[in-house]
């Protein structure tokens, strides 16, 4: 009698223990799948769905199809806010990416242990701290003619800056407060990375006579690429995100200097009770941040290296 | 448009909008009925312990008072009173249907326009007990809260536009006190010789004057009302914000910053530090930041605001105003009636280590205030400058005041930082305002 033979394929279900497995990991995964789904899809649903009505939170809401997407378009404030946001927050990249890259390298040079924990520390801190804390003290601090960071300009013979009431000068503050708060959490991501870095690749590049700008650029920077592309893509959403700075140090001014998208959305929801466009605004917001992390996945794999 | 789904829908939204939870987007509706026909639930803005100590000792004293009745308090946050009504909104969104809720002055018209209110007016006429409370609020408290004839709430606490001015201050100086007639040349002559370079560095940091860049209420409006001037029409439906009243109000403003008489506009909890640190001399509040103040410091006193063209009084209150959708309106109403008692109102007179944060509504209550010797000295003020000077009226909050105020603080920052010229500040605020400020 002749066993008879069954494909793979069309053997059905997994075998017991795979299945097991299956259900295992299912169990594992069920916390985290019931907050993405409670947490951030259903609300989002829920969003989404407003956008197309004309709601205040307490009337009945009216259904008005596209016409909130339709105001996107013409409201020039909003255009206006999507400038100064991307100006605070492609700098506030560049500095978590680039300034973070620098003083993750400084702090991995030789240093004392103490010393090294102080920094490591001393750059962390605002990270963990509550950000409206944070903005608070700064206000404090910034102050055009009450604030320290002026009165130690003026002794240095310097002018008074008016740091939160001037529309040059307040997006700069917000860039400065929100970087010296977020890029601790580079620098730990940075560190991490450099120390993924195997030693013998540098050990052999200085037996090769590679100097030190060699090594970087031919072994740390490849080999750290990864790490780098990861802090892109997560620095480029949160700083596109920023709320608390803006809104405690300028209130979004002077006009809207300083405003953020997120500021806006939240100002039409619950300064206007237009919930039906700030859901819109919401909406087309999420979309831009896909379309720029796309952007940057699909850019990353002519720069990025993975072992 | 009643299909459930839309309901679960509009309630997740409003939660991911908002930091207040929604009660995990549930329907709360049956709660209020379960819970018997002498039950209450109240909403109330929870800005900080004071304001749950507050009210927690009002809804116990009133159990106590009416045995068999539970009062449920749900305190709802905000960062100021706009976001605290959006929060409310969010909370009878998903489905909860308080009683009764606190407002301002400010959320009269919100509340009366988006029709969630029950006026008052009925249970005036007929309570035995209302007459006698009434005469002892000011005429100018009653008509703060009236809404095109419906009295939306009593007042139970309120404040007034009064000058702060440090003693120690004035007294190293060589200044006299302030006198409630004083003009604003009399005000800009004060605030000047109070501007100085103390650490001799050649900058100027001690300043005469400032005010709150982040309210409008103890902001720019004395100095408007002051100019003869308002931000709305009489009825609240149109925007009066390029005005030759309001220009002169926000010119005089702006020209103290000009003359470096007064700092770059800070927010008023800013002022509060700034005030005790001796950096600034004068500020224009309401009683609350005496609640701030004291114990610690006590070198300080109030005066009218300077006058101007004219003199008016720019006050606001609050009250517990009865919802429609309250299960048990007369209730309600003894609720409302028991936040104006004696009992109740003695809270905002408070103790000298322990000032209220607010002037009571009832004059004979708060005349106590002096009496039980709670600083400053001319607390009296307080209460004479509603009975005793004509008001600012309407108070300009229209129904999307958040909204309102938000666009007039935006414009001001742009002339207050020499960005804008006052008279295109304000015709651009104008024009802004005209959309927003409507019936």
């Amino acid at each position: 009698m002749t066993e008879e033979v069954v494909p793979p394929a069309v053997r059905r279900g997994a075998p017991p223990k795979k299945r097991k497995d299956g259900l295992a990991a299912l169990g594992f995964l069920s916390p985290a799948i019931v907050t993405f789904l409670v947490f951030v899809l259903a609300p989002t649903l829920g969003v989404l769905y407003l956008s197309f009505y004309d709601w205040n939170l307490l009337s009945d809401g009216t259904f008005v199809g596209l016409d909130n997407f339709d105001r996107l378009v013409h409201d020039d404030r909003l255009l206006h806010v999507y400038g100064s946001t991307a100006y605070m927050a492609l700098v506030i990249l560049a500095v978590n990416v680039v300034a973070g890259l620098l003083l993750a390298v400084l702090l991995e040079t030789r240093m004392s242990r103490w010393l090294r924990g102080f920094f490591r520390l001393s750059f962390l801190f605002p990270f963990v701290v509550s950000a409206s804390a944070v903005a608070l003290i700064w206000r404090f601090l910034l102050n055009k003619d009450l604030g320290l960071v002026n009165y130690v300009l003026g002794l240095a013979g310097l002018d008074r800056i008016d740091w939160l009431g001037s529309s040059a000068w307040a997006p700069v503050s917000v860039i400065v407060v929100n970087s010296w708060k977020t890029i601790g959490f580079s620098i730990l991501v940075y560190i991490a990375g450099l120390q993924a870095i195997p030693a013998v690749l540098k050990e052999a590049a200085i037996v090769d006579g590679a100097n030190a700008w060699t090594r970087f650029w031919r072994i740390t920077f490849p080999m750290l690429s990864p790490t780098i592309f990861f802090l892109v893509v997560i620095n480029t959403i949160n700083s596109f995100q920023i709320f608390a700075e803006p809104r405690v140090l300028t209130q979004g001014g002077p006009g809207d200097a300083s405003r953020t998208i997120v500021e806006y959305l939240y100002d039409r929801a619950f300064g206007d009770f237009d919930l039906g466009y700030a859901s819109a605004i919401g909406i087309t917001f999420m979309l831009v941040l896909i379309v720029l992390t796309a952007i940057q996945f699909r850019l990353s794999r002519r720069w990025t290296f993975y072992e | 448009m009643n299909f459930p789904i839309r309901k679960i829908a509009l309630a997740c939204a409003a939660a991911v909008l908002t930091v207040v939870p929604t009660a995990a987007c549930s329907d709360n509706k049956s709660d209020a009925s379960s819970s018997g026909d002498k039950s209450l639930e109240i909403a109330y803005w929870n800005y900080g312990p004071a304001a749950e100590t507050g009210n927690k000792a009002t809804a116990d004293a009133f159990m106590a008072a009416n045995p068999g009745t539970k009062v449920t308090l749900t305190p709802v946050t905000g960062e100021n009173w706009g976001t605290y009504y959006a929060n409310v909104a969010t909370l009878i969104a998903s489905g909860k249907h308080p009683d009764l809720m606190l407002i301002s002055g400010e959320g009269a018209q919100f509340v009366h326009a988006n029709n969630l209110v029950l006026p008052v007016n009925k249970y005036l006429d007929k309570d035995a007990d209302a007459k006698a409370l009434t005469g002892d609020i000011a005429k100018g408290l009653i008509d703060g809260f009236t809404v095109k004839g419906d009295v939306v709430t009593l007042t139970n606490a309120w404040n007034d536009m009064v000058v702060y001015y440090n003693t120690a201050l004035f007294k190293k100086a060589g200044i006299d006190p302030p006198k409630a007639d004083w003009t604003w040349a009399d005000f800009e002559a004060t605030a000047k010789k109070l501007t100085k370079d103390t650490n001799g560095d050649g900058k100027n940091d001690q300043y005469g004057f400032t005010w709150a860049s982040n309210e409008i209420f103890p902001g720019i409006m004395p100095w408007v009302a002051n100019a003869g001037g308002n931000l709305t029409s009489d009825d609240v439906c149109s925007a009066t914000a390029d005005t030759p009243q309001v220009n002169k109000a926000v010119s005089f403003l702006e020209n103290l910053i000009k003359e470096g008489v007064s700092p770059a506009p800070m927010p008023m909890s800013d002022v509060f530090t700034r005030f005790q640190n001796g950096q600034i001399a004068m500020f224009g509040a309401g009683r609350w930041p005496i609640a701030t103040l004291l114990p610690k410091f006590k070198d300080f006193d109030i005066q009218l605001y300077p006058k101007g063209d004219t003199y008016k009084t720019v006050f606001g209150g609050s009250g517990y105003p009865i919802l429609k959708s309250s299960k048990n309106p007369d209730l309600a109403w003894e609720y409302q009636k028991f936040t104006v008692s004696e009992e109740i109102e003695k809270q905002y007179v408070g103790t000298p280590d322990k000032p209220g944060d607010s002037i009571p509504s009832r004059r004979s209550i708060s005349q106590t205030i002096s009496k039980v010797g709670v600083p400053p000295a001319n607390s009296d003020l307080f209460y004479n400058s509603i009975d005793n000077y004509p008001t600012l009226v309407p108070y300009p909050a229209p129904a999307k005041y958040s909204a309102f105020e938000s666009t007039v603080l935006r414009h001001l920052q742009l002339i207050f930082a020499g960005e804008k010229s006052v008279s295109d500040g304000l015709k651009d605020m104008q024009a802004e305002l005209s959309t927003i400020v409507t019936c």
